[in-house]
């Protein structure tokens, strides 16, 4: 699955840790998630989609 | 999945450290416990052994428990990945080992630390198969975060 947010965290100049503490994940959870090697559960997923104010589909995307 | 309030922080290494060392003293503590008052004749040392050894496990199961509601999710699939593959693997290799020395138990001699009596071989057996388990372990979730990073 590939997704948008390396890109949507650069917009708001956040950096990982920060993006991290907004989810309640671990740092390297969300570089896991940004470098496509991990892909969220559902509930982690709308978190990631309420923290950014867009839809899943407009983050996530099929291969 | 509906609660908007800030998320709190996941459980970093400190926390895995912390139950790791209180699982310590308190299998110390325990085993000083058993070693003590569970020295008597009979069934009722066995008892006090039996249930100091149960209250251990049993606070110690609630301090993983605690762990591991406190860890993010992409750690607790690092956790069950290297259990299944890591531990199950390392259990796989140990066995054929363990089987293979006891196939051919006559032409070895087991080191005197493993114990002589049925019972102390049987613990050291398990404690061996534990310690493969744990090497599996260790290096399947090593392994799950290096592919991960």
């Amino acid at each position: 699955m590939n997704n948008r947010l390396k890109v949507l965290r650069a917009e708001r100049d956040w950096s990982q840790a920060e993006l991290a503490d907004q989810l309640g994940v671990s740092r390297q959870t969300v570089n896991a998630l940004e470098t496509g090697r991990y892909d969220p559960s559902l509930p982690l997923a709308f978190k990631i989609a309420r923290v950014f104010g867009q839809p899943i589909e407009a983050i996530f995307t099929e291969d | 999945m509906n609660d908007l309030s800030r998320p709190r922080r996941p459980h970093g290494p400190g926390a895995y450290l912390l139950v790791i060392g209180a699982s310590l003293v308190l299998g110390g503590l325990a085993g000083a416990a058993s070693a003590f008052l569970g020295d008597q004749p009979g069934p009722v040392g066995t008892a006090v052994t039996a249930a100091f050894v149960t209250a251990a496990m049993a606070v110690g199961f609630t301090a993983c428990i605690w762990w591991w509601r406190g860890i993010d999710e992409a750690a607790r699939e690092a956790h069950k990945w290297a259990w299944w593959w890591g531990g199950s693997g390392g259990m796989a290799v140990g066995s054929v080992l363990l089987l293979t020395l006891m196939l051919r138990a006559e032409e070895q001699s087991l080191p005197a630390k493993l114990g002589s009596t049925p019972a102390d071989i049987f613990v050291s057996g398990m404690m061996c198969i534990l310690l493969f388990q744990l090497a599996g372990y260790s290096l399947a979730w090593a392994g799950w975060w290096l592919k991960h990073r």
